[in-house]
């Protein structure tokens, strides 16, 4: 019966281990979770870890040193499927904030001075895709763990799960809560990927950006619409690298070179 | 000349590994290795408004986010000038029980107990363990809930914000999580004892230095200055004093030194230097179960941890009727000024965690972060070393010295994502 199961692995690189931790805190789905596969990897909750073969690997974290690089390029190497969870490893999360190229140097030096490592080579951080191909996105900071036990549940069937691709606007508003927007506070939501049910507007607060970019996001009209509610566009490029690095950069980017 | 390894050291929150090096029976090198990525947190946030830093500081860590979240908040309110309403504060005291709440529960039942029954998982130990596990899980689901409630989401929720929170839960629910407290007591207790009961080596005991933050005339987790077990008590501005920083290069995080010597910061710390204000059950524990071998032997923490899950439970009744008597809930309070400086400090499950900002023109203009794991990774080499040696002298196998120095390692509960952001070079 086991040799039915399929193998998986959950991986942690740079990050706070939210991901994986969302998925510790699931109590109730966590013993058959590991009923359901054969957990061969999962070093946050247990110690007899091993390296073999995978059908599906799930990947928390940004990758920020060389090693971590060749780490996630020999994972890619022995799964069948790799999902990467959390912004962290889909964006690069708020370590990649996009400061410019220059800077990440300097910023280096000015918290670990010329100290070197015996151990590891560090690097600006980057998603996991710039160094593997990902077949999976799951975003988040951290991941829904509705989201995240329905898409393993799909992989274990050799199935592509499916999300639904539509704003935390459209959340925020079955939540039937008063618009920030038109309020006129600096709100991401018309822009980021649903899959929170709208948390922090549902308290008032702003949506921030924490699922990254929904695909079809209209950029420009959230960009104009700040722009007349008098932000500088040094506070809404603030806002917009703030969670997803390069994920709203790149077409806001695109958007003012086209301006 | 031998190595022994452990790498990745597993149960433990971040990437981080174990490496010993000995020439025939004499220790060369004792390394507990920082493997996470560096992330520069701290150089993030500059030129951020104060509420982002909130929402970027949180994120250095998930176990411990709301206390990332508590310090900044408390750090960046000196600085702008604002006081909390009462009920905002009774709100972050209610969200703060719920963390420690759920890392000790988390560390104690899930992480550390597999290692002293002998199992690789709290999932291995279901089988024979099954009501304990069963139990733990629903304890520290609980404490999710109190998390979820208060901070609005499980892991870095945005409620608690710059001059109080966005929104304050329903009456039912804070009622619900008061009467839960008290249906759980019991299985702390039993926990505990549980705890009290295994059987803890003593070959590599040693005194140390503890701290923690004095919360006044009982025992808590928050306070503006910080009590040390020599007697002296510390204002928490002067933080730089207790914790100098060095550099090592096996490890992203910076090691903390007071007065040249290492010290413990965490469960371990509050318990032993203000354990004797414990009432209740926690202080019927902290009776039966303390003896001063928990002032020399790292693995009672896991023991102070385990009282301290007795302690939050027997709070969060009376704090609930804190909130719930404040019938209005107040609007955020607005920042008095766009420059100043302050230090938070708060207790962390792991320990006493400061963040240190400077604002200008309503910009965040330097940040420091002081990480708790950073502060008791030179008592964690030493305790390691000690038992290594004790262990040779033993004639001990390379097995069972990796699993030993892998439990004194868990047993401070380090937290590496955490660790890594403590780093900064200061040069005078
Ligand atoms: S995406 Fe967010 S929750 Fe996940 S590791 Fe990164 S910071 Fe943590």
């Amino acid at each position: 019966m086991s040799q039915e199961k399929k193998s998986v692995g959950l991986y942690g690189f740079t990050g706070c281990n939210g991901d994986q931790l969302v998925i510790i805190h699931s109590e109730d789905q966590l013993l058959p979770f590991f009923d359901s596969a054969n957990i061969k990897s999962f070093s946050l909750a247990k110690s007899d870890n091993d390296n073999s073969e995978l059908d599906l690997a799930f990947v928390e974290g940004s990758i920020s040193s060389q090693e971590q690089a060749e780490h996630v390029k020999a994972i890619r190497e022995r799964t069948r499927y790799l999902v990467a969870i959390g912004n962290c490893a889909c964006y690069g999360g708020i370590q990649a904030m996009e400061l410019g190229a220059k800077g990440w140097d300097q910023r280096f030096r000015k918290v670990y001075g010329d100290g070197f490592f015996i151990n590891r080579t560090p690097i600006e951080s980057k998603p996991i895709d710039v160094f593997v191909n990902v077949d999976f996105y799951l975003p988040g900071c951290p991941i829904d763990a509705r989201q995240f036990f329905y898409c393993f549940a799909h992989f274990l069937q050799d199935d592509e799960p499916v999300f639904p691709d539509y704003p935390v606007c459209a959340e925020c508003r079955w939540r039937e809560n008063d618009c920030l927007l038109l309020k006129g506070e600096l709100c991401l939501g018309p822009l980021t990927a649903a899959g929170c049910g709208a948390r922090c507007p549902s308290h008032n607060l702003t949506c921030l950006g924490c699922w990254g970019p929904m695909k079809e996001a209209n950029i420009g009209a959230e960009f104009n619409l700040l722009k007349e509610k008098d932000y500088s566009l040094e506070e809404i490029k603030r806002r917009f690298r703030m969670h997803t690095g390069s994920g709203m950069m790149k077409p806001l980017k695109k958007l003012l070179g086209a301006l | 000349m031998r190595e022994i390894v452990v790498e990745p050291l597993s149960r433990v929150e971040g990437e981080g590994g174990i490496t010993v090096q000995l020439d025939g029976k004499r220790i060369k090198d004792v390394r507990f290795d920082i493997l996470e990525g560096t992330r520069l947190i701290e150089t993030l946030v500059v030129g951020k408004t104060p509420q982002e830093d909130v929402s970027i500081a949180c994120r250095i860590c998930a176990i411990c986010t709301l206390s990332h979240r508590y310090a900044a908040l408390r750090g960046l309110e000196k600085a702008l000038g604002i006081e909390i309403p009462p009920k905002a504060h009774h709100m972050r005291s209610l969200m703060h029980l719920g963390e420690c709440l759920e890392s000790n529960s988390l560390h104690v039942f899930v992480l550390a107990l597999p290692d002293f029954l002998g199992y690789p998982s709290a999932i291995a130990m279901a089988e024979k363990y099954g009501n304990e596990v069963t139990q733990a899980l629903a304890l520290k689901k609980f404490a999710n809930h109190i998390m979820e409630v208060t901070s609005g989401r499980m892991i870095h929720g945005e409620n608690p914000t710059i001059g109080g929170f966005g929104r304050y839960p329903d009456r039912e629910v804070l009622l619900n999580i008061k009467k839960q407290a008290r249906d759980f007591l019991e299985f702390a207790v039993y926990g505990t004892n549980l705890v009290a009961g295994l059987d803890i080596p003593s070959f590599f005991e040693k005194e140390t230095v503890f701290m923690c933050c004095e919360p006044g005339n009982e025992f808590g987790l928050m306070g503006d200055s910080i009590r040390i077990s020599t007697g002296e008590v510390v204002d928490c501005n002067d933080y730089k004093k207790l914790t100098n920083e060095k550099f090592c290069p096996h490890s992203a995080a910076k090691h903390c030194l007071y007065k040249g010597k290492p010290f413990t910061v965490g469960a371990l710390a509050r318990v032993n230097n203000l354990g004797e204000r414990l009432k209740g059950q926690a202080g019927k524990l902290f009776k039966k179960h303390w003896n001063d071998r928990w002032l020399k032997n790292p693995i009672y923490n896991n023991h102070a941890q385990a009282v301290e899950i007795v302690w939050a439970l027997e709070q969060i009744p009376g704090v609930v009727d804190d909130i719930l008597k404040i019938k209005e809930d107040p609007a955020l309070v607005k920042p008095a000024r766009t420059e100043g400086e302050g230090v938070g400090a708060v207790e962390a499950p792991r320990g006493t965690l400061y963040h240190h900002y400077q604002i200008k023109d309503g910009l965040i203009a330097d940040a420091n972060f002081i990480i708790p794991t950073g502060q008791n990774l030179e008592d964690i080499e030493k305790y390691m070393r000690l038992a290594v040696q004790g262990m040779i002298d033993q004639g001990a196998d390379d097995d069972a010295i990796r699993l030993q120095l892998e439990i004194i390692c868990r047993a401070y509960d380090p937290c590496i994502s955490c660790s890594t952001h403590m780093v900064r070079i200061e040069r005078v």
